[in-house]
């Protein structure tokens, strides 16, 4: 595939994850931020949003397993997990982290497992499309093109 | 300055009393324009209110830390950052503070920001620092809160380039006026 074929279909690949909902107006943002003094300062940013969700999904799981359920505990990992999702603007996580945060008002056990489950398959797949995206860069920069914005 | 000075002399014509009149002149207000892309319009000084503002960033969360650092260089000010209340504290000091404006998240473990803008303002002067909070809530008992606490401003989370500039921005006019 040449150049122009990539840029091409990193901008529509791009395009449907803002329609599809996975990508916000935060992402945007991220983009914007990064210049010739932070030139990986997206990617820094995505890989602590990876570290964080990842860490953060165990202790949930953890605390969802025990005899008797530290809602407040529970409430202060999706807390966290909302903030940073929101700030890196992983739209779809963040939605799924307001639901889970409601069943944690009401210490409903069974919303909050199926939030968890639906959180983990959330944050699974905008990491998978943003590894792809990160994959795509990395190929147009390698044969030598910018990153269109 | 246009202004007037005058001395009220006793009967042994020592000055019992001195009055001093100067009159300032309102400076327009400094317009800032800040398109989509968050770089400013072709005013060269458009963010000269921001250029050089030393401020202290507190939050413990790395992600969010680093993203709003960003976000404050991008304007032009010079960022210090520190990852709790008592860093927070600790960098403020008790004497002469070099920084102007201190951002604190609100929900922070151990000290959380209400508790550390409560004692800045105990040890210190109303305004000075002056300070921001940040927060993802959007109610008015934390403004309510806030406002109490002597907190200047509130930035909503997530935090947008536009979000960051027009809350300092008047936070700093409105110090101007004091």
């Amino acid at each position: 595939m040449d150049l122009v074929q990539l840029q091409r279909q990193f901008v529509d690949y791009r395009t449907s994850l803002y329609h599809e909902g996975f990508l916000d107006e935060q992402f945007t943002q991220l983009q914007e931020l990064q210049d010739e003094n932070n030139p990986d300062f997206v990617v820094e940013v995505v890989s602590l949003f990876f570290e964080d969700s990842e860490r953060l999904l165990n202790e949930l799981a953890r605390a969802l397993e025990q005899q008797s359920i530290d809602y407040k505990r529970i409430d202060a990992h999706v807390h966290q997990l909302k903030g940073s999702s929101s700030s890196i603007g992983a739209q779809r996580v963040q939605k799924v982290c307001i639901a889970f945060r409601n069943y944690c008002e009401e210490q409903n056990v069974e919303g909050c497992l199926k939030c968890l489950q639906q959180v983990r398959h959330e944050y699974s797949l905008v990491k998978t499309k943003l590894e792809s995206l990160f994959q795509l860069e990395q190929q147009i920069l390698t044969a030598g093109g910018s990153i269109p914005m | 300055m246009h202004g007037n000075i005058w001395v009220v002399q006793n009967p042994q014509g020592s000055a019992q009393s001195m009055a001093l009149v100067i009159r300032f002149q309102l400076r327009p207000s400094v317009s800032i324009t800040i398109n989509e892309l968050g770089e400013s319009s072709d005013q060269p000084c458009s963010n000269s209110l921001f250029k050089g503002l030393q401020v202290l960033l507190a939050d413990d969360d790395d992600l969010n830390r680093a993203v709003t650092r960003k976000l404050l260089e991008k304007l032009g000010c010079s960022v210090s950052a520190v990852t709790s209340g008592f860093e927070c504290l600790t960098s403020i000091g008790p004497a002469s503070s070099p920084f102007q404006i201190v951002i604190l998240e609100l929900q922070m473990p151990e000290l959380d920001g209400f508790e550390v803008a409560m004692r800045i303002r105990k040890f210190r002067s109303r305004n000075w620092p002056l300070i921001v909070a940040m927060t993802a809530s959007a109610d008015d008992d934390t403004w309510e809160r806030c406002s109490q606490i002597g907190i200047n401003g509130v930035i909503r989370k997530p935090v947008l380039l536009q979000g960051i500039a027009i809350e300092l921005r008047k936070v700093l006019m409105q110090a101007n006026k004091v």
